[in-house]
């Protein structure tokens, strides 16, 4: 079970939840309507293929799956289909938006069955190059090159083999997401730097009778993001980039070794929610964001979708608005990473191979600097597109930029890097270890065998 | 598609016998009462926690989880009531429902009887593939089977595309509870009917049916309750305003998930169904299991 | 494999060969009866069962074609599995404890039920009603109730001064599994007993008047005529319920996801963990036609030791 709830936070990004679920349509009435159709026009002028098609007269239906099953995403979404459209004429869009664990198993089906919806959702990393090489995803890279170069690249985590194969829209990073109020009564005046400092903080807030961290381990990978981190602050960049892009654990450098024992370290400290093994991560109020978002904790680590998944975890639909801090994972002390290095990742529109040339120019579109805005402005997450950073609408949202596009390097998440089956054989074994059960040498042996079985 | 509920007929069907009077024990021990009570609780106390908790909003919900509405709110219940969602998807389900039922109960009665009153070769080796047909997970099928109804049959988005391979997956229980029911009737009936000049084939729709109408009725049931429950299928094949009530649950959650009372509200009422059916089948039910003969 | 309970030969029986005319006639009407049910069967069932089966023995990754032939090499990784091997031990332990707790809860609520008293219908009615929710509906109720400190359950041990294991019953190895059988009970309980309740029914009157009338005791009646009367019932019940629980998924899902750590894996969340969500679709076929050749073995076992006696018994 790869980040199958993160891009759920996304879409629970929602000011009025209490919508009745019939009022879909009516969100993003914003003043993009126009732009969008200059847009469409502009890429259309650009990608030579997609002029043909896109003016042709022949009738193309386009099938678009996305998980913005809320407002207001999901009027954004039909306003910007709407608006292509108009500017298309012959282009019919077919939206399907669901549910993101139901998309999931569908979109899974899909691709066993070959019979993909056009435009879908890519996470990028091994799933992403699994894709790939079965044959399922568009190349992209002169089709959408105009959007490309406006996003100053799609970067490696959604290229294969030198080629762009999806157009990311949202991207964010893993840190420790904070109850400022909670931190006060504690006595705790500044965010933790390094690991003392942080693990000074648990014992002021056990102190303070309050439960310091909360972690879904039942879902596996919030438990895991504490090993990435870890491996992360551990390890060198040349260390780390190698054994992620080879896989090669046959003979892994000590510092993933170190990174198990500094991850064992903070278990021994007990800093984590009564039931954290069976904690989901964002499901309901007694999930551990739920416990973050109504003051049953004081932090947790988790991506940029937090805020909104908080939001979604509250009756008024404010989640922690006012008290809601940010610190990045604490610096290890001796440790080889450079410091304010990030573990992140996002989503990005890719193509089935067999879709319309025209579709490219569409989802060209959805990253172009109007639609990112509109995006950011309507907290559907953190654009990609550095025209909208400064739209990003909710603060504590926004309190991620800087340390973004500080951070010396970016890390995908390990398990979409990795690809499903090799990331889930690891993140089981890390959860192992936050039940006592495994050493640091499994986690590395876990991945070296789930790595020899794929070969 | 999920693992199978079993009923199996009495091994032992009485002959000649007269129903429910057991003189001999009565209760009217208090202690048999308190049991009963106890029993009572523990079945139901799950099932109104969430009946009452969509009687309660979520702040009361959130401050004592167990406790009992104060004051009582409908809106929960109103909200799901008229929202038209909701009965869009509640007339899915009926209507898969009602096909997968009438299949499995057609299909398998047609299926049980030469198996259980014919003789000849190959008779054990085909009930073995239906009893074989129980052994296997069916969630394993589910993506050849999204494969084979959406491609090769373009059932995809229909009712018939979720109830036929629901009512395949429903027979293998189906045969093996009605066989033995089928089995069961004694051979002289047969024998009159014969004299009568009546064909097998007259024998199974003027005999057979009539009197095994219980254990069709029990077998009915077990499909509707297994069709309405229903997850993974529907999921891939149901979309729009197709989907069944499960699918619109697990998204009604999933939307409003900090509003833990409307989804108490929404689930309670998509359990009502089910409920009633058994409710009104229940004598039925108990009935069919007795065995096929009345005296 | 044998059927639970095979049907004594009928009429049919003696009526074996008058004449060629005759058998075809009778083909044709078997082919009449049969056809539809096994066509159906066929065509959604044993179709995807054989893909299934098919790709147990190629590595496939959930998209493409099938290409890459590694023989037995999913059934080897499947079965030197740790995780299979514990999942392999929970759902045994399953099997066993349901049998356990169910047959004697269930015979004695049958056997209480089936006294005469007031609201007899309507008691009757409740205990089912666990049995027709929705294992996903159930779950999540269930869910709600054993969160540690502010779930149901905790709340109401701390009102009589106890306290739940401090990670929670679905937080704590040593608790989980067990917790998760309760719920089962729970949940399922009400088919022994409409089983039960159905097989009291065909014992005949006289029987209880006879032991009566020689002074016997309810309790001594019901130990010597009721419970092994109700023997064959009781079998086919325990058979049917087996076979359930090698199947068990919706409820372990819904409460753990087979955490924590593992602790509470069955056969088939694994094969699901491994297909749909790693992608292993391989693994996921071999290990479903591991769990079929288990169900098989242990479906046959059970027909020789138990069920035997009573398909003797029945051929009156």
């Amino acid at each position: 079970m790869t980040h199958r709830t993160r891009k759920q936070a996304l879409l629970l990004v929602v000011a009025g939840a209490l919508f009745a679920t019939a009022c879909a349509g009516q969100g993003g009435d914003s003043d993009n309507n126009d732009n969008g159709a200059d847009t469409a026009d502009d890429n259309d002028s650009g990608g030579d293929q997609g002029t043909d098609e896109g003016n042709s007269d022949e009738p193309i239906t386009l099938a678009w799956w996305h998980n913005s099953n809320n407002e207001p995403g999901r009027g954004v979404y039909e306003q910007a289909a709407a608006d292509f459209m108009e500017a298309n004429p012959n282009v019919t869009i077919e939206i399907t938006a669901q549910e993101h664990e139901d998309m999931l198993t569908r979109l899974n089906a899909a691709f066993q069955s070959g019979d993909m919806p056009d435009i879908y959702m890519e996470r990028g990393g091994g799933e992403l190059t699994a894709h790939v090489e079965a044959g399922l995803t568009k190349d992209i890279t002169d089709l959408a090159a105009d959007a490309i170069a406006n996003l100053g690249g799609v970067g490696s985590t959604y290229e294969v083999e030198g080629r762009a194969y999806a157009l990311p829209f949202t991207a964010g990073a893993v840190g420790f997401w904070y109850n400022t109020s909670l931190f006060e009564e504690a006595g705790i005046t500044d965010p933790p730097q390094d690991l003392d400092d942080w693990f000074a903080a648990v014992d002021a807030l056990k102190a303070a009778d309050i439960e310091p961290v909360a972690v879904g381990a039942r879902d596996g990978w919030p438990a895991a993001h504490y090993w990435y981190y870890t491996a992360l602050r551990q390890c060198s960049e040349e260390v780390l980039t190698e054994a992620v892009n080879t896989l090669d654990f046959s003979d892994p450098d000590p510092c993933f070794l170190r990174a198990g024992e500094t991850l064992q370290e903070i278990i021994a400290a007990e800093p984590f929610n009564a039931g954290f093994l069976a904690t989901p991560a964002q499901e309901g109020p007694t999930s551990a964001s739920g416990l973050l978002a109504t003051e049953r904790v004081a932090m947790e680590l988790a991506g940029h979708w937090e805020p909104g998944v908080m939001e979604g975890l509250t009756e008024d639909g404010q989640g922690l608005a006012g008290n809601l801090g940010w610190f990045p994972f604490p610096e290890i002390p001796g440790q080889e990473g450079a410091p304010g290095a990030l573990i992140g990742g996002g989503d990005a529109w890719a193509l089935s191979a067999n879709a319309p040339d025209v579709a490219a120019d569409f989802i060209s579109y959805l990253v172009s600097d109007e639609m990112q805005q509109t995006f950011a402005e309507n907290n559907m997450g953190l654009p990609v597109n550095a025209a909208a950073s400064d739209s990003v609408a909710d603060p504590a949202l926004a309190a991620l930029i800087e340390p973004l596009s500080a951070a010396p390097y970016n890390m995908l998440y390990f398990d979409t890097q990795f690809g499903e089956s090799i990331g889930g054989a690891m993140n089981d074994k890390i959860v192992e270890m936050f039940a006592g059960d495994a050493t640091p040498q499994d986690v590395v042996d876990a991945i070296r065998e789930a790595y020899e079985a794929e070969q | 598609m999920t693992t199978p509920t079993v009923l199996a007929p009495p091994a032992e069907p009485a002959t000649g016998r007269q129903r429910g009077r057991r003189d001999a024990y009565s209760g009217g021990n208090p202690l048999v009462y308190v049991l009963a009570l106890v029993i009572a609780a523990a079945s139901l106390g799950p099932v109104l926690i969430a009946v009452l908790g969509g009687f309660r909003t979520n702040a009361q919900l959130a401050q004592n989880p167990g406790g009992w509405p104060d004051p009582w709110v409908l809106f929960n219940y109103r909200d799901a009531f008229t929202n038209p969602a909701f009965w869009q998807f509640t007339g899915n389900s009926l209507a898969i429902g009602a096909i997968t039922t009438v299949v499995v109960v057609v299909f398998g009665m047609m299926a049980a009887y030469p198996l259980a009153r014919y003789r000849f070769r190959g008779r054990e080796a085909l009930f073995t593939v239906f009893v074989a047909g129980l052994l296997f997970p069916a969630t394993v099928a589910a993506i050849p089977l999204f494969i084979l109804v959406s491609q090769n049959m373009g059932l995809s988005n229909t009712w018939w595309g979720i109830a036929l391979p629901q009512a395949a997956f429903t027979l293998p229980l189906s045969v093996v509870i009605l066989r033995p029911f089928i089995a069961a009737l004694p051979n002289e009936l047969e024998d009159a009917a014969m004299v009568d000049g009546s064909s097998r084939i007259g024998f199974f729709w003027r005999i057979v049916i009539p009197l095994c109408w219980p254990a069709m009725v029990t077998v009915g049931v077990v499909a509707f309750v297994q069709s309405w429950h229903a997850y993974l299928l529907p999921l891939l094949l149901l979309q729009g305003d197709m989907r069944t009530l499960p699918l619109g649950v697990a998204d009604y959650s999933s939307e409003y998930s900090a509003d833990i009372a409307g989804v108490f509200a929404f689930t309670s009422l998509s359990m009502l169904p089910a409920l009633v059916l058994f409710l009104v089948f229940q004598k039925r039910i108990v009935g069919g299991l007795q065995g096929a003969v009345k005296g | 494999m044998k059927p639970p309970a095979e049907p004594p030969l009928t009429g049919a029986t003696t009526r074996k060969g008058r004449g060629s005319r005759r058998d075809w006639r009778k083909a044709a009407e078997i082919l009449f009866f049969v056809t539809p049910a096994l066509a159906l069967f066929a065509l959604f069932v044993i179709v995807p069962v054989l893909t299934a089966v098919q790709m147990s023995v190629y590595r496939w990754r959930g998209f493409g074609p099938l290409e890459d032939f590694v023989g037995f090499r999913n059934y080897a990784s499947v079965l030197t599995n740790d995780v299979f091997q514990g999942a392999v031990g929970h759902t045994m332990t399953i099997v066993v404890g349901s049998i356990l707790l169910q047959l004697p809860l269930g015979l004695g609520i049958a056997l209480l039920l089936n006294r005469k008293m007031k609201g007899q219908g309507l008691l009757r009615t409740i205990v089912f009603v666990p049995f027709v929710l929705s294992e996903v509906i159930a779950g999540v109720i269930w869910f709600q109730l054993l969160q540690p400190r502010y779930g149901v359950i905790d709340t109401l041990l701390e009102a009589v001064g106890l306290t739940g294991p401090p990670q929670g019953w679905l937080g704590d190895r040593d608790f989980a599994l067990w917790t998760i059988l309760i719920v089962l009970t729970w949940k399922y309980l009400g088919l022994p007993i409409l089983l039960f309740l159905a097989g009291l029914q065909s014992i005949s009157e006289e029987l209880y008047e006879a032991a009566q009338l020689d002074g016997a005791t309810w309790w001594q009646t019901q130990r010597k005529i009721t419970i092994p009367l109700l023997g064959p019932t009781m079998r086919t019940w325990a058979f049917l319920s087996m076979i359930g629980s090698l199947q068990l998924f919706d409820m372990v899902w819904v409460l753990t996801r087979g955490g924590p750590a593992n602790s509470t894996t069955t056969m088939v969340t694994f094969l699901v963990n491994q297909g749909t969500e790693r992608g292993n679709y391989g693994i996921a076929g071999a290990a479903s036609v591991i769990l079929f050749v288990i169900a098989l073995v242990m479906a046959i076992t059970y027909q020789r030791i138990f069920l035997r006696r009573d398909t003797k018994e029945a051929g009156r």
